[in-house]
């Protein structure tokens, strides 16, 4: 909890700086979450969650400057704490220059998040949606910090079309991204006997397509996101050659409701050469996609519910818990006012191909878990 | 006959009080276009869109709350205000963009309306809106 009484008290002064600095045209955003995660079997992401866990933490701050009419310049710092996950200091989530020459084209440079799937670029700024935990399987809150952004530079805008065929956003991407110092990634190589040195790291280029067709509220979009990877273990090296890791996506808002929709497919390669041994080569396939509906019931309150579904294809065996994972869960958001807001849910989870980690669970994993999650959040 | 006189009376009143509290769409005399269509309006206000139909850059700012924020939500946005303010928040935290400005009353409003080139705002009929340009919306 001294995370969190820190964490709102530097809100809380940012949100007096950003009061005085409003007529510069400067902005100052953050917020601060807090977690309480309960699991009747397994422990889940790094936490000891079937004794009750309130090891999760999140705080972003951020600060833009419209320096220009088109130049903008802006950086967030985030920190996690999930478990044995992230830690509290804090890391630059985001720091770019963001140069609009029209509305054709756009350019970020710097580091800059990568839009890949509905969510990638969102996921870790909790007050902008209703869960609590996004479709583990597509985006694991114990691996997004690998995933969430590159180091080089983004070419965005909008397509031009005729307008009956209703709009098109695209965005580009280029650049250098890292492991994550502390997260899921650096656990599972531990669970294997090999210990990073130093933070593994590749190119990342990619690019997004998103078209909102001529259907009202009707969004459908795919994304491409390749990478590749070299490292060092203390006993050995680690490389990981090109990877393409394709999306689609659908989406769907009428009125007070909204579906979607999203399918991935990655195979990924992955070489693993220890000193004085001949170099190990291994391939996961895996798929994963998710189903969401959800609904904003009253201006405060919101209810939604998703089925996300995880198979390592490339595995002989898809009837081992170990190798699937399906999880239905049941979510809820009330926002108390501006500044606060709470969320529950629920999770109805079979098989354990993802989110689960040996290091907290030197118990075999039973083959179905619920998990319960309570939030609470402050934004300004 | 006495009850439709009543009825009639106090429709008149409701429609007038709803007339009087339509919104208004107003720009900075710099800006080009003098209409702009519902969908264009809708995706600058929700950060979708930064530019006019014409190309020049939009910058929208809005009332920080009040009946009147809200309607122009409802009518023009198709949004309450939490989903409004919900989706803002993805675009900043993402890096995306910044807030529409907020203003506490109308005058203030206009007053930054008038003063900031490409600014696109609402008010209600009864403002005086000498300051800066009316648009229509088709």
């Amino acid at each position: 909890m001294r995370y969190l009484a820190s964490l709102v008290l530097a809100v809380g002064f940012c949100s007096c700086t950003a009061l005085a600095q409003d007529d510069h045209n400067l902005q100052i955003h953050g917020f601060a979450t807090q977690a309480f995660v309960y699991s009747g079997s397994n422990n889940y992401m790094g936490m000891n969650t079937s004794s009750g866990s309130a090891s999760w933490s999140e705080a972003a701050v951020n600060l833009n400057d419209q320096v220009t009419e088109k130049l903008r310049i802006g950086a967030q710092v985030h920190m996690t704490r999930l478990g044995s996950f992230g830690d509290s200091n804090l890391s630059v989530d985001w720091a770019l220059g963001d140069y609009r020459v029209n509305r054709w084209v756009g350019i970020r440079a710097g580091k800059v998040k990568i839009r890949w799937g509905l969510y990638n670029d969102t996921q870790d700024a909790d007050p902008g949606y209703l869960w609590s935990l996004l479709p583990e399987p597509i985006y694991a809150v114990d691996l997004r910090e690998t995933n969430l952004s590159q180091y080089g530079v983004e070419v965005y805008g909008k397509l031009l079309l005729p307008k009956k065929w209703g709009g098109a956003d695209y965005s580009i991407y280029y650049g250098d991204y890292y492991y994550a110092s502390n997260d899921g990634y650096a656990a599972l190589f531990q669970a294997q006997g090999l210990k990073l040195v130093g933070q593994p790291s590749g190119k990342t280029p990619g690019f997004d397509l998103r078209w909102k067709t001529p259907a009202k509220g009707l969004k459908i979009g795919g994304s491409l996101m390749t990478y590749d990877a070299s490292g060092r273990f203390t006993t050995g090296t680690l490389s990981q050659p090109l990877a393409y890791w394709p999306t689609y996506y659908a989406q769907y808002d009428v009125k007070k409701l909204s579906f979607s929709y999203q399918y991935t497919k990655l195979v990924q390669y992955t070489n693993i050469t220890l000193t004085n041994s001949a170099p190990a080569i291994s391939v996961s396939d895996t798929r994963s996609w998710f189903a969401m509906a959800s609904c904003r019931v009253t201006d405060k309150f919101q209810l939604g519910t998703y089925y996300t579904h995880y198979l390592l294809a490339s595995s002989p065996d898809r009837s081992n818990p170990a190798n699937y994972y399906r999880d239905w869960a049941v979510s809820s958001r009330y926002d108390i006012n501006s500044y606060f807001y709470a969320k529950l849910e629920g999770h109805f989870i079979d098989g354990n191909g993802v989110g689960y980690y040996s290091f907290n669970n030197p118990n075999p994993l039973t083959s179905q878990s619920k998990v319960v999650v309570a939030k609470i959040g402050f934004i300004f | 006959m006495r009850t439709n006189l009543l009825l009639s009376v106090a429709l008149f009143f409701l429609l007038g009080v709803s007339a009087g509290q339509a919104q208004v769409i107003i720009a900075n005399s710099n800006v080009k276009i003098s209409a702009i269509s519902k969908a264009d309006l809708k995706e600058i206000f929700i950060g979708a869109s930064s530019n006019f139909s014409d190309g020049t850059r939009a910058v929208p700012v809005t009332l920080k709350d009040g009946a009147a924020h809200e309607a122009f939500l409802r009518s023009y946005i198709g949004k309450s205000e939490a989903a409004f303010r919900a989706s803002w928040r993805s675009i900043v935290f993402a890096g995306q963009g910044t807030m529409p400005r907020a203003f506490e009353s109308e005058s203030a409003l206009i007053d930054y309306v008038a003063s900031a080139p490409g600014a696109i705002g609402y008010v209600t009929a009864p403002v005086s809106r000498e300051k800066v340009k009316t648009l229509s919306v088709k």
